[in-house]
């Protein structure tokens, strides 16, 4: 099959590689350029597990082609912390024991920083409804959405 | 010298694997990359029940990348024949013949056919498409009723019938004596849907078998790595020595992820024919398709009860639809009817049941497997409470055992000592305030609002009391060992096979309280057959007591060892020798302090100690579960009914729970949220659905199986009763299941309170919105 080339930014780096025109992007993350932090749920964008941010904006790397994120900056969990030093969202979560199992855990963290980037402080339901796209099958959200406002109120206290 | 300010059991510590988690460096099966390493993808049934006439798999097998095809007859001569894991888990009901790949007969949809392997997963998808196979469809046996007739085509032609068990009818107490004696007879026919595990990651293996060692090692996500080693070696013919199954984070399983399934020993057949990595990662569609379902079960239910509301006796008829394949269908009867009595003073039991194969996906554990009990009791509580006119509370602080002296038994046997169902009732009705919810109920419905109030209790065995028998039920005595490495970590080794427990967390917080380490310094293993010890591995809430408790005989067991060493080391006796903050020292001489590093080092150079306590300063330890005791608790539930819409919200979720002595509250409450919040998801919106008549699945996407999200899950509010120690050392109990046993028959009874004004009773678990408006007569019911 025919391969196109692909150049994009992947958490401030310049990326590039050959593929298939229907290679998902979540694919090329996790398997050309070994960027497993990105998980696969479900494959047909409903349990959000596989959000990137693209331009800033979530998307789902599922139903997302390689070839549309060209010239595009991509961000992914490890973009969180590329110095091994959590960041103030993964650290609030830490501490709010927000998740379990950790697979749906790179979607959430990534959809929550797009929220916290367009919003900072957000409301309980500001944050239930941003979130409700992103499925966890262990913790009923309640940690989670505890992480979330504790990383707003550290950031609002930081200003 | 690091100091240790407190005890670690009993904090909400922070979780030590959630630095991995967070930042993506999570290890999970499908990350797992190996050089040479092909992909799987199966050729599945499309159709619920035929016979295959013809499979030609030649256009697929020249497909680009293609690199190995094999039908089910090929496989099979690869392979012992025999049940596997099946008879495991069957409770001793028979177990039909079937293959690994379908020969001869599909039995479901999705059962697999063909294996594909290939150098990419793409291609090997792409040459399932090529692959052709005939069936002549016979008719789907989709329906318990339909399975019960004789002239159903039997599923498996060995079996002869479509009925798997018969049970007789088991008697406990006077049961005729409890009808005789009582005012009312209340009945009900009692439904719980099938609905399944979901967990966010899918089933996945990688199989790697070496020719030059004749080991086959595998990745697996599984919830214990010792049921895996012993299905795939005895499926493959290879002596246990020679498996080695690796398992590493494991997004959620909640009672999926048990042993290897037919789909892994394909792959490890595949993996030991081509001598490279084979890899399968089951997709979404596969998951709700194939690999299990749980919880179909009706129930035909006589209760004998008095005027004032005492519960006389139960009369019970159980049916269980097992789907196709052996899962656990025939092995959970007997522990729903050992439990139906609960907490309650019951009198009287009687008990059979009748399991039945249709043409649907096999019958899983799910969280809290047997918990259609607490469903089916905690129902007719409230249909007994609706029938005498009484609070539903009255009715339960009537019937439930108070703690008393000797232990009251559940009529079916079991010591109810610890149980605190009165207590956490008690603590519940005064959080909700019934009065003057009851007063807020009237008035909103005065305004066309309608909220109901629902509570229900439950105990769970997790273990229960052992009463000298000890063995952690069927599963068998909880195994640990310890080592302290040459840097002084202490290095616990479990079968546990945590999959979102946190007990890499958990376990090392009871260890370094008990050796007295700070919590940094204890690492706990998991996921490594050749390391970890025999064990069941995670499941059955046995982990915080079981597991618990070896870690703390065992943390006990190597303290003493270190001691010993040091006393031989010191020359001085073994009482004189003091641990604490990492050292060793004589007790009242500091300068003899010596790094439990250095203890370690000098344990294993030669000559320093006796033959008996040189080399690796290593303990093993097992426990049996000590006295034991129940789990259990009392949840309330506040809802509003929109009666246009028939929407349920749920406005307030109050739990009393008992787990004994928590060892982190913070994971306690997560595991009790999580429970509640599939619990939810079960009653307003999960069902697997099957067309009646093509046997078509029609819940296959995540549009359709529809999990809740968190605007659907309200916060929880949760209260715990640290009551009742049964043990000299060991008192934290499991709770991994009790939330999923008890929130649906909770929600459940707030509902039928909140449409009491429509005469409701409601029968069945699954109450989605056009349910809610058919009950209320708004639609009509079918």
């Amino acid at each position: 099959m025919t391969c196109f080339d692909v150049e994009l930014t992947v958490n401030g780096a310049p990326r590039r590689g050959s593929v298939e025109a229907r290679r998902t992007l979540a694919d090329f993350l996790r398997e050309d350029l070994g960027l497993t932090g990105t998980h696969l749920g479900c494959e047909h964008g409903v349990c959000g597990a596989c959000t990137v941010l693209v331009d800033g904006e979530p998307a789902r790397s599922c139903l997302m082609l390689a070839v549309q994120a060209r010239g595009a900056d991509v961000r992914t969990v490890e973009g969180l912390a590329p110095d091994g030093e959590m960041n103030r969202l993964q650290e609030a979560m830490w501490d709010s024991h927000g998740f379990q199992c950790g697979f749906c855990t790179p979607g959430f963290l990534m959809q929550i920083t797009a929220l916290l980037a367009e919003n900072p402080g957000p409301t309980e339901a500001e944050v239930r409804e941003a979130l409700s796209g992103n499925i966890c099958r262990c913790t009923g959200y309640e940690s989670i959405v505890n992480g979330v406002l504790l990383a707003a109120d550290a950031a609002g206290s930081d200003e | 010298m690091q100091h240790i300010a407190e005890r670690y059991t009993g904090a909400s510590v922070r979780r030590s694997e959630d630095p991995r988690i967070l930042t993506g460096s999570g290890r999970y099966v499908d990350d797992v990359r190996l050089p040479g390493m092909l992909h799987a993808a199966f050729v599945r049934s499309p159709v619920a029940h035929a016979r295959i006439t013809r499979i030609d798999v030649r256009e697929a097998a020249k497909a680009p990348g293609v690199v190995l095809v094999l039908t089910g007859e090929e496989l099979e001569r690869s392979l012992v024949p025999g049940p596997g894991i099946a008879a495991m888990f069957s409770g001793g009901a028979p177990v039909p013949a079937f293959t690994t790949l379908a020969t001869g007969k599909v039995r479901v949809v999705g059962d697999p056919v063909v294996l594909v392997v290939a150098e990419s997963r793409y291609l090997a998808e792409d040459a399932c498409e090529l692959v052709e196979v005939d069936y002549e469809e016979l008719p789907a046996v989709m329906t318990p009723q339909a399975a019960r007739d004789p002239a159903s085509p039997a599923i498996f032609e060995d079996l002869g019938s479509n009925v798997l068990v018969r049970s007789p009818v088991a008697v406990f107490g006077d049961v005729d004596g409890a009808f005789a004696r009582a005012d009312r007879i209340v009945r009900a026919d009692l439904r719980q849907h099938r609905h399944q595990n979901a967990p966010m990651e899918c089933r996945g293996v990688v199989c790697s078998f070496d020719p030059e060692s004749g080991e086959l090692t595998v990745h697996s996500a599984t919830q214990g790595v010792h049921i895996v080693r012993t299905t795939l070696s005895t499926a493959l013919g290879l002596p246990p020595e020679k498996v080695r199954v690796l398992a590493g984070d494991i997004g959620g399983s909640f009672g999926l992820k048990l042993g290897a399934y037919r789909e892994d020993v394909a792959c490890a057949a595949a993996s030991r024919q081509l001598s490279r990595p084979v890899r399968w990662m089951e997709d979404r569609l596969e998951n709700l398709t194939f690999s299990g379902q749980a919880r179909e079960e009706s129930f035909e239910v006589a209760a004998a009860v008095t005027n004032e509301g005492e519960i006389l006796g139960l009369r019970v008829k159980m049916t269980i639809d097992t789907g196709a394949y052996p899962g656990m269908g025939t092995m959970l009867p007997e522990l729903v009817k050992t439990m139906i009595p609960g907490p309650y003073k019951i009198g009287a039991l009687s008990f059979e049941w009748t399991a039945v194969v249709t043409n649907k996906a096999a019958y899983v554990a799910y969280r809290g497997p047997w918990a259609s009990e607490t469903w089916v009791r905690e129902r007719m509580v409230d249909l007994i409470a609706m029938e005498l006119g009484m609070e539903p509370i009255q009715v339960r602080l009537r019937n439930v055992a108070t703690r008393e002296t000797p232990p009251r038994r559940m009529v079916t046997g079991r010591s109810l000592a610890g149980v605190t169902a009165k207590e956490s009732l008690e603590a519940i009705a005064s959080t909700v305030d019934l009065p003057s919810f009851r007063r807020l109920q009237a008035g909103a419905r005065e305004h066309g609002r309608y909220l109901g109030l629902g509570m229900a209790t439950y105990i769970e065995p997790a273990p229960g009391p052992l009463e000298g028998k000890g063995g952690g039920g069927i599963m068998g005595p909880e195994q640990i060992r310890l080592r302290l490495a040459e840097d002084g970590t202490v290095t616990l080794f479990t079968s546990q096979m945590p999959h979102g427990q946190s007990h890499q967390t958990t376990f090392a917080q009871i260890a370094a309280d008990e050796f007295g380490v700070p919590i940094e310094q204890v690492r706990v293993v998991v996921g490594d057959s050749d390391l970890v010890p025999m064990g069941f591995g995670t499941g059955g809430s046995r982990a915080a007591t079981m597991a618990g408790g070896a870690s703390l005989h065992g943390a006990r067991a190597l303290k003493a060892r270190v001691k010993e060493i040091a006393s031989h080391l010191f020359e001085a006796g073994a009482e004189d020798i003091e641990l604490s903050g990492g050292s060793v020292a004589v007790r009242g001489v500091p300068a003899s302090a010596m790094s439990l590093a250095e203890l370690a080092r000098a344990a294993r150079s030669p000559g320093r100690l006796p033959p008996s306590l040189a080399g690796d300063v290593e303990v093993t330890a097992a426990f049996d579960g000590g006295e034991g005791g129940w789990s259990g608790g009392s949840h309330a539930a506040i809802v509003e009914v929109d009666v246009e819409t028939g929407q349920v919200r749920v406005e307030r979720y109050v739990v009393a729970e008992d787990c004994g002595i928590l060892i982190n509250p913070a994971i306690v409450e997560g595991q009790v949220r999580g429970g509640v919040a599939q619990g939810i998801g079960a009653v307003l919106l999960e069902r697997s659905v099957y067309d009646e008549e093509t046997g078509q699945y029609l819940s296959s996407t995540f549009m359709d199986y529809v999990l809740a999200t968190a605007c659907e899950i309200p916060r929880i509010e949760i209260e715990h009763l640290e009551t009742v120690p049964l043990d000299a050392d060991v008192n934290f109990r499991g709770v991994g299941e009790g939330g999923m046993i008890i929130a649906p028959p909770t929600l459940c009874n707030a509902i039928e309170d909140a449409l009491s004004p429509f005469g409701a009773r409601v029968l069945e678990q699954h109450l989605p919105p056009a349910r809610i408006l058919e009950l209320i007569g708004a639609i009509p019911a079918g």
